[in-house]
């Protein structure tokens, strides 16, 4: 009798002990990864009975004998044998495709999506390295309304991305605006930009020098001509909680997620002739081969529709098509522009530097900065120039070009910055389009079934929202619906008739 | 009989040992022969006797059109099947041809067996071809999951049977059908009568299948490769719609009470599983699921034992194993094209492929029973035996086909209206070979149109 009461209260201990110590099992999934940087407002009942039960489960199978040996051993990571669609590429395009093809089925469950992703942990993906701006100040409509879009979408974030049971989506949006500077070169230029920006929606405002110092007294405004100003949806976010946003909510919908690497695709090839008399090669994407990560295992997903937005290396994977392999004057030739380039970006600490309503400041020798944070910190960083680029190999840091080519301008631009410190650093690719720095949107006249959604040279993340709509509508409509994308299909590069933005950072 | 059991049986040396190149061309010549064969056996259609060649195997009026389909399905299957197995070791094709005919063998001796225990072996033996098709050449990690269901629901029906059977053999000294249709009524009146009752019908309800137990069939249907889910379609499903036809002769007076709560199972299936097709995404899982929904009306027309609604079953059974063997060819061919099943994935196809709308379009048709194909003709002849017997059912069965109507045209506009999506429009050209599978589907059942006597049964 005692020996159960013993029993049972040593029980009762070991519940008030799981329940009370919020370590948490160690074996916690991403999708009880918190996504705001303050605790959540209230304990949820039946999340955490869920983690205790977890927890005693963990316990019970450690305790009891037994192996977790199972005669069908079947890497759980495996994705599945066949699919509908198969999204190379997990970073922000590629799960905002996944999210908007699942929001746009009219049934649940109508279609099969896997997106796979070759680094399981995002330490080389584009997405989580980028700065994180987002602005309507391009010349091009489409860009303007992309970013428009995508910054309506992102300030009504919890409408769209909302997961019943889980807390809301805080992007970390500060919408602190962007501030060009032009010089008299092109100041016109400027102006040109400025009134299409106004005409399609985009919140900018003109500044003089004399307004620039009046409005942002810490700027030294020699050889400014003209400023542009953003006023509204421009500004800087977190891109992780993005990324991670709409990677929960489509988990949620249903998308299925893989960690490997796209290293082939079987296809079916058909033969037929141009207009002009040259033979094609048309080929339709049968299956698409998935390496696992550090194995030999390997699963062939056969699909109907693959979706390339592998960023900086849809190159690569272009090419396992055969795009760009072929005689040099055919259509086969043509290969997609699109490489990675290395771009650093830089963490400083400046105590004096400028203060909370600091814009994301780019000069016109191609300086930027922005403010990090509320402890004086700042990020900056430059594009280099075109013979200087740096080597893709690896992602290591050049702390010499921010002697030479960042810290020069930007001391010149903001005198406060004259005296800070490099607190650390960091580089991440560009999915950059070499041929016009533009984002490449559409099916590849060669390969029947493949779309493409890269080669957006920096843009990617703060267009990725839209972009994601677009690929969705094309996919599902047959068309674009909310804004015609067409301009950005694979014509131009075949025509060879670059649709070139006229401030590109 | 002999001469088209021996020619099948025939056909299996004829798949170890033809050269490969000529493999595929021969094993079809051989099996349409068989089938054109076959054909003579609806000659002898006197109205109720048995047209006997053996003292193991005859044919009679019920069972001659269901021989004749399953004969014909043959070559079909064989035509369906050889895209996508073109890419197969050579020892495999030859397997799968082997399977593909020993179930013909199980399915002729199934339904020409005079002695019910016969019928009830091959029934059985059907299973095994089947369970191999499904779970080696069916395309995804669900088919085990698939066969599974499918092997466990019938074994569990069908067990009862078994004991029924031996009962029946003990109590009456004879299981053969040509004997039993002759025999007194049994006396049945207590509990354990019902419960052989029940027997006797469970393993059927769930091959046909009945609502409740027809879970099984979406998923069998689904993973199955195509020739799999031809003959499952065709003809498996009428195993059960033969046998209940069969055994109900002997199961008086006790089948007035019983059957009660099945005919209303069955059309109450009929409605949901009709609603079911139109929230479908999966144009295999949709086909299934009609298929379902008009075995239903089968089974209601079985149950009320009347001369229309043997008659009406029998109809509806053969029309719609050639309707909806044509839906899994058309479906088929779409999957070989697009490699994927999801309507909203493969739409708009009449742009590309015209000839080809106009088959989706005639089985469309057909499945939704439109005069004066014979499955409108079945329908008919089953739904007003059940408004006869009681005048409620015309609710059920009148929602069922206005449901039906629904998701036939459903399916029709989806895969073939509408814009073509960007990815297809470099589509493969229709073969000759398809067109010929979905016309050899076709012309049977718009020639019986001109002559539906051949399979009205005792009826005629």
């Amino acid at each position: 009798m005692s020996a159960w009461r013993r029993a049972t209260a040593r029980m009762a201990r070991e519940l008030v002990s799981i329940s009370g110590g919020h370590a948490g099992p160690s074996r916690r999934r991403a999708s009880f990864q918190r996504l705001s940087t303050s605790a959540a407002l209230h304990k949820d009942f039946f999340r955490d009975l869920e983690e205790q039960v977890v927890a005693m489960r963990q316990k019970a199978s450690d305790a009891l004998p037994g192996s977790k040996w199972t005669p069908l051993e079947i890497n759980p990571n495996l994705p599945p044998e066949r699919a509908d669609i198969v999204i190379v590429g997990g970073g922000v395009v590629g799960w905002s495709i996944a999210y908007w093809l699942k929001q746009k089925e009219m049934m649940r469950e109508a279609m099969k999506i896997v997106v796979v992703e070759r680094d399981s942990t995002y330490s080389r993906n584009s997405t989580v390295l980028s700065a994180g701006g987002i602005r309507q100040q391009f010349s091009l409509p489409e860009n303007i309304c992309l970013s428009l879009a995508s910054a309506n979408f992102m300030r009504n974030i919890n409408d769209h991305l909302g997961v019943e049971n889980e807390d809301p989506v805080d992007l970390q949006f500060n919408h602190s605006g962007y501030l060009f500077l032009a010089n008299e070169n092109v100041a016109h230029l400027m102006e040109e930009n400025y009134r299409t920006q106004r005409s399609y929606g985009a919140n900018v405002s003109l500044l003089s020098p004399a307004q620039l110092k009046d409005k942002f007294p810490w700027v030294n405004t020699e050889g400014v001509a003209l400023a542009s100003y953003g006023l509204e949806n421009e500004g800087w976010f977190d891109p992780w909680t993005l990324l991670n946003a709409f990677k929960r909510k489509a988990m949620s919908m249903g998308v299925i997620q893989c960690y490997g690497e796209v290293t082939d695709f079987k296809h079916t090839m058909n033969v037929t002739t141009t207009v002009d008399g040259e033979q094609v090669y048309l080929k339709r994407i049968k299956s698409v081969k998935v390496h696992m990560p550090n194995s030999l295992e390997y699963q062939p997903v056969e699909c109907a529709i693959v979706v390339n937005a592998a960023g900086a290396f849809s190159g690569k994977v272009a090419q396992m098509l055969g795009v760009g392999i072929g005689p040099k004057d055919t259509i086969a030739g043509i290969p997609l522009p699109v490489e990675p380039r290395k771009r650093y970006v830089y963490v400083v600490h400046c105590p004096d530097g400028p203060g909370l309503d600091t814009p994301f400041l780019i000069d016109h020798s191609g300086v930027y900065f922005r403010r990090e944070g509320l402890g004086g910190n700042y990020i900056a960083g430059a594009s280099p120039e075109e013979a200087e680029e740096p080597d893709t190999g690896n992602l290591e840091v050049d702390h010499q070009f921010f002697e030479d080519r960042v810290w020069p301008h930007l001391a010149n631009r903001v005198p406060a910055f004259e005296k800070l410190k490099v607190t650390s650093a960091w580089a991440g690719f560009y999915d950059y389009n070499t041929f016009d720095q533009n984002g490449i949107i559409g099916l590849h006249p060669l390969i029947n079934n493949m779309y493409f959604a890269t080669g957006f040279s920096g843009h990617g993340l703060q267009q990725s929202p839209a972009v994601g709509r677009a690929v969705a509508e094309l996919i599902l409509d047959g068309n674009f619906k909310t804004l015609d994308l067409g301009n950005f299909g694979f014509r131009r590069i075949m025509e060879q008739e670059p649709m070139l933005e006229r401030n590109i950072v | 009989m002999l001469k088209i059991l021996v020619p099948t049986l025939m056909l299996l040396p004829t798949a170890w040992m033809a050269p490969k190149k000529w493999l595929w061309p021969t094993t079809l010549l051989h099996s349409l022969l068989i089938a054109t064969a076959s054909l003579s056996w609806l000659k002898n259609m006197s109205e109720t006797g048995w047209t006997t060649t053996n003292s193991y195997l005859a044919t009679d009026a019920l069972s001659t059109p269901l021989l004749v389909l399953s004969c014909w399905l043959l070559p079909l299957m064989i035509l369906a099947s050889q895209n996508h197995m073109a890419l197969e070791p050579e020892n495999r094709q030859r397997l799968y041809i082997c399977l593909l005919t020993s179930l013909q063998i199980f399915l002729i001796m199934a339904f020409g067996a005079t002695e019910v225990m016969m019928f009830y072996v091959m029934f059985e033996a059907t299973l095994i071809p089947t369970l191999i098709l499904i779970t080696r050449w069916g395309n995804q990690t669900e088919r085990l999951r698939a066969g599974v269901y499918f092997l466990f629901y019938t074994l569990a029906g069908s067990l009862p049977l078994l004991v029924a059977l031996s009962l029946l053999y003990v109590s009456t000294g004879t299981l053969s059908l040509l004997i039993l249709q002759y025999s007194e009524p049994l006396q049945l009146s207590g509990l354990a009568d019902e419960f052989w009752w029940l027997g006797c019908m469970l393993a059927f309800l769930v091959k046909m299948p009945l609502y409740g137990v027809h879970l099984w069939l979406p998923k069998a249907h689904v993973e199955a490769p195509i020739a799999g889910s031809m003959i499952l379609a065709a003809v498996l499903l009428k195993l059960g719609g033969y046998g209940m036809m069969r055994m109900l002769t002997m199961l008086d007076p006790l089948t007035k009470e019983m059957s009660y709560p099945f005919i209303v199972l069955a059309l109450w299936g009929v409605i949901m599983t009709g609603s079911i097709c139109l929230r479908q995404t999966d144009l295999k899982s949709l086909i299934a699921y009609s298929s379902v929904s008009h075995m239903g009306l089968v089974v209601g027309g079985i149950l009320i034992q009347t001369p229309w609604g043997f008659t009406g079953a029998l109809i509806l059974m053969i029309a719609h194993g050639l309707t909806s063997s044509a839906l899994f060819c058309l479906a088929n061919t779409n999957y070989e094209r697009t490699h994927t099943r999801t309507m909203v994935l493969a739409r708009g196809l009449q742009t590309v492929l015209p000839l080809m709308a106009t088959w989706w379009f005639i089985s469309s048709l057909a499945n939704l029973a439109l005069p004066p194909l014979p499955n409108l003709m079945g329908e008919l002849m089953i739904i007003t035996s059940l408004l006869n017997w009681s005048w409620w059912t015309i609710a059920l069965t009148g929602a069922g086909t206005l449901i039906t109507a629904g998701y036939s045209l459903y399916m029709f506009l989806v895969t073939q209206r509408g814009k073509l999506p960007a990815h297809l429009p470099a589509i493969e050209p229709t073969h000759s070979r398809e067109h010929l599978l979905i016309t050899l589907h076709l012309l049977p059942l718009l020639l019986l149109i001109l002559k539906p006597e051949l399979i009205w049964g005792w009826a005629a």
